[in-house]
């Protein structure tokens, strides 16, 4: 929601002293956030993130009403009533009661409609909100829905005729064609407003086939408030947003139509000239009656956590509207039809606290709760402690994708497919972990990244019967050599006074191309395990991780000395001149050639982030080899 | 003899006498005196040569390969009878390297930096389903079918619409409601889903951390308190945080965090898009609705939620530039403290 400053600052005058970004501030604090300030030649434009639950702040009255405690009173134009002057009542039938709270409608007719430029301030405003100006009488509708936040809509009758029927779609039309020409299929649920014989206008956006145009003389306008799910699930089928939309498909107040539409005539009439033609056609069945809240000031300060005098709650739920009446040691509280949010006592402790200021609560005080009993599942001390072994038996982490592709399916009897995947490459929640290790040694292979020993702890997912989905934590690790591989289970193991023979875990090793890998399932495995072998110790060494974007290029080099040489010495040297080039170095051989009395050293070099040509111009440079 | 031959035979026995090696010795051997050696080669090229010279030229290869096998015998005695003193360094025998050390994924370095912070407070570390119904995932949490704000999250369904992979980790939070007691403090880290096209900076997995705390009079002072902890404890002494009004469904009062930009210092820039600011998840008083759903008594117990994403704080602190990588086969780490 767009805000121009200029004119929030009409419709509260103790503005003028203040400037954009301190009204935007305090906008923010209130909960509208503050996204964007911009500047204009002689103003500045406010940019509000508005929350699906504040339909009513999604227009200039909405956000004065919502500044008014603090920056009050509102300055609202005059609202003249609309002339009685024709007592023909208008051919309107609401077909479809449910989804129409309230309408109102008129005959306008004789009027003259003009050029957007004839109304400049008007057009301003459009403008700033990213509305293209059409026309005299487009542009007024437009302008009322920023203005009172709630959308109208004019049919040129020549072209629709003098009957409308608010109705859904029910297979009637095939199709629609929208004021840019762009053909729509409505649903059946569709909600529509058609003449008997053609399609004028979805309950958000308007139609080609009764627009405004500039020789438009004789229009039927009306404003209406729907079922905000209707508009919702219309728009989101049709796949259409508009700035009407936007607004009908939350809660808006019933009962701003009359202030509104009288607005919306009195700027028609007196911009195009003309008279009403027919009677106020007004559709407002009885609703619930909004109910009375019991409210504890007391709780405001139990909630915020610091005192908040009463007479300041009472002041505030009063200043936006809410009818507050005393009840015993409570009160009873009614809040304004604009404010269809608030329902709850907590509602209302949300409304002064918020007004109060949430940037007056300390934040230096930890919470002072007595300790709590620890309910930490062991399986999460179980993946805490394994993952410290196995990084100290030098394993990397990775993390994969559960979703997984129809190779890697392991039991298409127990396989679980997801019905809507971002990536229809990959339906299925994975049933072992195993394949994305396979997939990760693939990718280090790519990378030329030889050698790596890895594991990750994660979901499995799998259906023992259709419909009974089921979810396990498990361990795989594979290691370069199968011999290692099996030193590290059975050490693994050994931690949790486990022997491999007596595990009642499922564990796979599995084999593939000669490369090994363990899997045990971890909810199995933590029956068998002491609680004493479990340790909570979150504490880790800093380190960085290296997004690799090209290979790693290994090179040797041969550095003879006269005497023998500390070779950690050596490998530390060429750490320090490689720096962050180097991804790797080791010493392969130490000889002594008897024939030159030198001793020769041979390292092998891996370079990071450098191309071959790079990687073997800094080997050259850094060994003398050149 | 030909002066180039000549030049061929110095070179040769120049090389071989070099070699110090019994297996590059057998290399240099087949390059010389192999089926496809340089010796054969030159035999070859006897159909070139004058008929007049090609006996001498065949006398004088015979003689240079003759020169090269005793060369090649003698150095072979040399390498096997007295071959390189091998020497070892401390332990290791023929190679040297700096220990292997192993690695935790930047994820879970995150998620261990906040699970010590909040174990040192008490908090304990929990966990949940990531197939999840829609009770716990919408439901529970006060948002009932066609409610708004569920088009807030795509979500990607096993079977629509009851079950789906979790959208947030309020979902676990709805499930501790329901089986636990109060009072409880509680933190868990989970993995999230949404129907969300990947690319450089969104994925359809991202990670969560979330805060539940239930006990008597729980209050905005308390949870503001936790936040800040937090914040400090992720991005230093320095950071500053301001608490705003915000809407979710399952908290009422809402509160929005938000981050000074660390990067402008609240003036705008393009990493805040000009808002000086960066929102940092969502927290609040718990709402009554979701505690009475879960069987506990709203007039009886309070509690506060938090919950942030970990992807974006662990991308800037790991320096990595690709959400995807999180998730993908190219993150690696040095495999020496080096």
């Amino acid at each position: 929601m767009k805000i121009v400053y200029s004119q929030l600052q009409r419709l509260l005058p103790s503005l003028k002293n203040l400037g954009p970004k301190q009204i935007a501030d305090r906008l923010t604090y209130l909960g509208h956030f503050n996204d964007s300030l911009t500047k204009t030649k002689n103003d500045t434009i406010i940019g509000l993130e508005i929350r699906q639950n504040r339909g009513d702040c999604l227009s200039y009255y909405g956000i004065a009403r919502e500044l008014s405690p603090l920056f009050g009173p509102l300055n609202l134009p005059e609202i003249k009533t609309i002339p009685s002057i024709s007592k023909t009542p208008l051919d309107i039938s609401i077909n479809s009661p449910d989804n129409v709270y309230r309408l109102q409608a008129i005959r306008l007719s004789g009027l003259k409609n003009k050029d957007s430029s004839s109304l400049p301030q008007i057009k301003k405003i459009l403008l700033a909100h990213d509305i293209r100006p059409i026309n005299a009488i487009v542009d007024i509708t437009n302008y009322i829905m920023l203005f009172w936040g709630i959308p109208c809509h004019a049919f040129d009758t020549k072209k629709s005729g003098l009957s409308l029927i608010w109705e859904q779609n029910r297979n009637k039309y095939s199709s629609f064609t929208t004021l840019d020409g762009s053909h729509l299929k409505p649903e059946p649920e569709t909600l529509m407003v058609n003449s008997p014989k053609q399609a004028l206008s979805l309950s958000f956006l308007g139609g080609q086939s009764s627009a405004i145009q500039k020789n438009s003389t004789d229009i039927i306008i009306e404003m209406a408030v729907y079922h905000p799910s209707r508009v919702r699930q219309d728009s989101r089928f049709l796949k259409i947003s508009t700035e009407a939309g936007i607004r009908l498909d939350k809660f808006l107040d019933p009962e701003l139509i009359p202030p509104a539409f009288s607005s919306l005539v009195y700027l028609i009439l007196k911009h195009c000239g003309g008279q009403v033609n027919s009677q106020l056609f007004s559709y407002y069945p009885p609703i619930k009656k909004t109910q009375k809240i019991l409210f504890r000031p007391q709780l405001v300060s139990s909630f915020a956590g610091i005192n908040i005098p009463t007479p300041f709650c009472l002041t505030i739920l009063k200043k936006i509207g809410c009818l507050v009446e005393k009840n015993k040691k409570a009160y009873l509280v009614t809040p304004p039809s604009l404010r269809p949010d608030i329902r709850l006592e907590e509602d209302l402790i949300e409304e002064v606290i918020r007004y109060f200021g949430y940037e007056k609560i300390p934040t230096n005080e930890v919470l002072s709760q007595k300790d709590s009993p620890d309910i930490t599942p062991s399986l999460v001390s179980l993946i805490c402690t394994l993952q410290n072994i196995l990084t100290s038996f030098g394993y990397d982490e990775i993390r994969s994708w559960p979703l997984v592709n129809q190779k890697m399916i392991v039991d298409p009897k127990t396989v679980i497919y997801t019905q809507n995947s971002i990536n229809s490459k990959y339906p299925a929640l994975r049933q072992s972990i195993i394949p994305s290790l396979i997939n990760q040694k693939k990718q280090y292979s790519r990378f030329k990244l030889e050698n790596q020993q890895f594991f990750e702890i994660g979901k499995i997912y799998y259906q023992e019967k259709k419909g009974d989905y089921q979810e396990k934590y498990s361990l795989a690790f594979h290691h370069p050599n199968s011999v290692q591989l099996q030193k590290n289970l059975d050490k693994l193991l050994a931690y949790f006074h486990l022997n491999q023979d007596l595990l009642m875990n499922p564990l796979l090793l599995s084999k593939q191309k000669n490369d090994s890998y363990v899997e045990i399932i971890l909810d199995n495995l933590v029956h068998q395990i002491s609680p004493q072998d479990l340790c909570l110790d979150f504490s880790t060494k800093k380190y960085t991780a290296y997004e690799l974007e090209r290979q790693i290029i290994t090179l040797d080099a041969n550095l003879n000395f006269k005497s023998k040489k500390d070779p950690k010495k050596i490998l530390k040297k060429y750490v320090k001149i490689l720096k962050d080039k180097l991804w790797q170095i080791k010493i392969t051989d130490i000889y002594f050639d008897q024939k030159t009395q030198k001793y020769r050293y041979t390292l092998q070099v891996s370079y990071f982030a450098l191309n071959d040509k790079s990687a073997k111009k800094l080997h050259l440079k850094t060994f003398n080899l050149g | 003899m030909d002066q180039s031959l000549k030049q061929f035979t110095k070179t040769a026995l120049a090389k071989i006498s070099q070699v110090k090696n019994n297996s590059k010795l057998e290399k240099l051997r087949i390059q010389f005196l192999g089926r496809k050696g340089k010796i054969n080669q030159l035999f070859s090229q006897i159909k070139n040569i004058p008929p007049e010279k090609r006996k001498e030229y065949g006398q004088n290869l015979n003689s240079l390969k003759k020169k090269l096998e005793i060369a090649f015998k003698k150095q072979a005695k040399i390498t096997k009878t007295s071959p390189l003193e091998k020497i070892s360094p401390p332990k290791i025998s023929r190679s040297y390297s700096l220990a292997k050390i192993g690695h935790l994924h930047p994820i879970s370095l995150t998620e261990r930096k906040l699970n010590q912070l909040f174990s040192h407070l008490g908090f304990s570390i929990y966990d949940g389903p990531e197939i999840e119904t829609d009770k716990f995932c919408f439901e529970n949490l006060n948002v009932p079918l066609n409610h708004p704000a569920r088009e807030m999250q795509d979500s990607i369904y096993i079977q629509e619409p009851q079950v789906l992979l979790r959208t947030q980790t309020s979902s676990i939070e709805a499930r501790l409601l329901s089986l636990e007691k109060p009072p409880f403090k509680v933190v868990f880290p989970g993995r999230v889903y949404r129907n969300e096209k990947v690319n450089k900076s969104n994925h359809f997995i991202f990670h969560q951390y979330q805060a539940v705390v239930v006990g008597k009079n729980i209050n905005l002072k308390d949870l503001f308190g936790c936040i800040d902890l937090m914040f400090k404890t992720l991005y230093g002494p320095k950071v500053v945080v301001r608490y705003r009004n915000k809407y979710y469904p399952e908290v009422e009062p809402g509160v929005g965090p938000d981050m000074q930009c660390f990067s402008c210092h609240g003036h705008g820039c393009p990493l805040c898009k000009g808002a000086g600011w960066i929102e940092m998840g969502g927290a609040g008083i718990i709402h009554p609705n979701v505690l009475a759903k879960a069987g506990i008594n709203p007039q009886k117990w309070r509690g506060f939620a938090f919950g942030m994403g970990l992807d974006r704080w662990t991308m800037a602190n790991y320096s990595i530039k690709d959400i995807r990588t999180l998730l993908g086969g190219n993150l690696a780490y040095k495999p020496n403290q080096i």
